[in-house]
């Protein structure tokens, strides 16, 4: 997700390759820490909508960053908590665990294949929710275009590795604050699958984010609006947090 | 001093609104109401009742308290009706200290729906295993402490006085394990251990959890928690007595979770020590039979992708010095198979849950639908099947059941 919302000092496209941009999108600012409520509504192609609503908090470790997450509504998820540790290095596997307050129990899930699952029955998948080593894709700067007067790259990036859930997405950045503010995932098939669009992009803390994130299925006629309220950046909170002792307790 | 006093009592009021405004209360729970019929004649119905679980809890900083009860209306088992206090238990944590006093839940050990380490808790047979397995857990009154590390815990448990396993002996319950005695009977349930100090359960464990595994050491000076029911013959041979039996025992045990890319193995074992068995019929009226006993499960849980989960378990008994007097088999055998997909968005959930006992080739298979109406309301469905000519499901052989459940969460 943070890869998505970031902010950076302008570029000369010229001198730029896709993998630098998304290196620089990577590398953005966004503080130590942080912690935001974040609520997605899920749209069904009736119109009909469920919400969902997780406090969420992270640090970044060097490359590699630790997260834990609480779902606060609806009710039968009310208390699960979400602990990811997520490593750069490709190849090793991020380790996770989630408890499940009715059985009482911490499990610990797969590192790898949640990854391409859908996050709550959401149109993010958990490998949007977390962070990706730049060098699991390869990247191509395809063009710049301007979008509702910012300038941006289009960058191409294609997974290096089967079992991805796209073929490829195409990210629309923009240079001023290094935004994704518009990406497209393609199928297998390199059929268009769903489509990211980021508004309410505006500074917080010194940190440019984007408080406003719909996703739609094309495909299905599915969409999920995640709108992140109350970012913070920077808050004092230790390594002692992301452990599966706090996410028992189901708060910090 | 009059005035003094109106002041003092004036000012009550305002002291106790300002310590409960600096309380943050939270409730939440649900109501579910779930129906079963036996599928097969008679066609009766095997479970009916409607309950509200609530849970209240309230915190301020370090402190906080919880309380969960059911109040439950049940058509079939009238003492299962009225209102039962769940869990009720103050929590004080630090960085480094978490406590919990009163009656909780402990879980321990890495199986799913098998019990190897987790015997702190026991469980509430009244229905068998047809119940949400988080429902069957059977909260213990009693002291936990952990001691918290970055990468470890260490655990503590005092229980004064144990809880120990609800089985159904009512010959109105459908499940009741007196329906397979063949002849008039008369039960003994009095031989649960007194309520004394030198009677009580403790226990502790060590966790670990690091990057790519966790493990976990274990030990509890326990009781055998499923009564031992041991029977014998009246002079005529016309009746049979059955007396209860529980032995203390002791556990020392470990388990260990390991992500391997798609899949997490799991292994779980333990010892357990002096442990009382069931002895064959007939069998001199207070005698009791323990001896050591490894038990073991091997785990692994499959992650395809898709919402798709694959659980495969297999755990075995081996009693150490075998007697013929006793009733199991020296080696037994049980493995668990649970598939689950999510569709519809996640609306929809589909699982199919399958107990199967090597040893006597019998199994409980619960296929189920789970519906999301809505973000509070599911609708669920499904079927229990039993089968099998010797073993723990044998009895339950005529119990298959159709049975819906809707729930409500607030």
């Amino acid at each position: 997700m943070c890869g998505l919302i970031l902010c950076a000092m302008p570029m000369n496209a010229q001198t730029l390759t896709g993998r630098e941009v998304i290196q620089k999108v990577k590398d953005r600012p966004d503080g130590d820490t942080r912690t935001s409520e974040m609520t997605m509504q899920l749209i069904n192609k009736t119109g009909s909508s469920r919400e969902r609503k997780i406090q969420s908090y992270s640090m970044d470790l060097g490359k590699d960053k630790k997260t834990i997450m609480f779902f606060l509504y609806p009710g039968d998820v009310k208390g699960t908590g979400f602990l990811t540790w997520d490593y750069d290095l490709i190849g090793k596997n991020d380790d996770k665990w989630l408890y499940l307050p009715a059985m009482k129990k911490t499990r610990r899930i797969s590192g790898s294949s949640s990854k391409t699952d859908y996050f709550m029955g959401s149109d993010f998948t958990y490998d949007d929710m977390g962070s990706r080593n730049v060098d699991e894709d390869d990247h191509m700067l395809l063009r710049e275009e301007t979008i509702e007067g910012h300038k941006c790259w289009l960058v191409e990036s294609t997974p290096k590795t089967k079992g991805e859930i796209y073929s490829k997405k195409v990210s629309w950045i923009r240079q001023d604050c290094l935004i994704a503010v518009k990406v497209e995932y393609y199928d297998k098939m390199n059929k268009l699958h769903r489509k990211l669009e980021l508004s309410n992009i505006e500074r917080v803390d010194g940190f440019w984010i984007a408080k406003n994130l719909h996703m739609v299925n094309v495909q299905t006629n599915h969409q999920t609006i995640l709108t992140i309220s109350n970012p913070k950046y920077n808050i004092m909170i230790d390594e002692s947090a992301f452990t599966v002792v706090k996410l028992e307790k189901g708060s910090l | 001093m009059k005035i003094f006093s109106v002041i003092i009592l004036l000012l009550i009021p305002c002291w106790v609104k300002s310590q409960i405004d600096s309380i943050a209360f939270k409730y939440n729970g649900f109501v579910d109401s779930y129906h079963a019929l036996r599928s097969e004649s008679p066609n009766d119905w095997m479970s009916s009742r409607t309950r509200l679980r609530s849970e209240i809890t309230a915190e301020k900083k370090n402190t906080s308290m919880f309380v969960s009860f059911n109040a439950i209306y049940n058509n079939i088992l009238d003492d299962k009706t009225g209102f039962f206090l769940r869990e009720a238990f103050f929590r004080y944590n630090s960085d480094q200290w978490d406590l919990k006093v009163g009656r909780q839940i402990v879980t321990w050990g890495v199986a799913d729906g098998l019990r190897i380490t987790d015997l702190v808790s026991p469980m509430d047979y009244s229905e068998f295993l047809a119940q949400d397995y988080d429902d069957i857990r059977i909260p213990e009154n009693g002291v936990r402490v952990k001691y918290l590390h970055s990468s470890f815990n260490l655990e503590g448990v005092f229980i004064p006085i144990p809880e120990f396993f609800q089985l159904p002996v009512d010959d109105v319950n459908p499940w009741s394990v007196m329906r397979s005695v063949p002849m008039p009977y008369t039960l003994n349930m009095d031989g649960v251990p007194e309520k004394k100090l030198s009677n009580s359960e403790f226990g502790g464990r060590l966790l670990v959890f690091l990057s790519g595994v966790d493990f976990s050491i274990s030990m509890l000076r326990s009781w055998n928690k499923i009564p031992v029911i041991n029977k014998t013959m009246s002079v005529n041979m016309d009746s049979v007595y059955m007396q209860a039996h529980y032995g203390r025992m002791d556990m020392l045990g470990a388990d260990l979770s390991v992500p391997v890319g798609e899949f997490v193995m799991r292994a779980e074992g333990a010892v357990y020590l002096d442990e009382l068995q069931a002895m064959v019929m007939p069998v001199a009226l207070n005698a009791t039979l323990a001896k050591n006993s490894f038990n073991g499960l091997l785990g692994i849980d499959w992650y395809p992708g898709n919402d798709w989960t694959i659980m495969l378990q297999y755990s075995h008994k081996y009693i150490q010095n075998y007697d013929e007097r006793i009733q199991a088999k020296q080696n037994a055998g049980l493995g668990t198979l649970n598939i689950s997909k999510k569709l519809l968005q996640t609306t929809l959930a589909l699982s199919s849950f399958t107990y199967y006992d090597v040893t006597y080739n019998g199994f409980y298979n619960r296929t189920s639908a789970d519906y999301a109406l809505t973000d509070q309301i599911h609708l669920m469905g499904g079927y229990d099947w039993f089968s099998g000519d010797k073993g723990s499901f044998a009895m339950y052989k005529n119990n298959s059941e159709y049975w819906v459940k809707a729930k409500f969460s607030f």
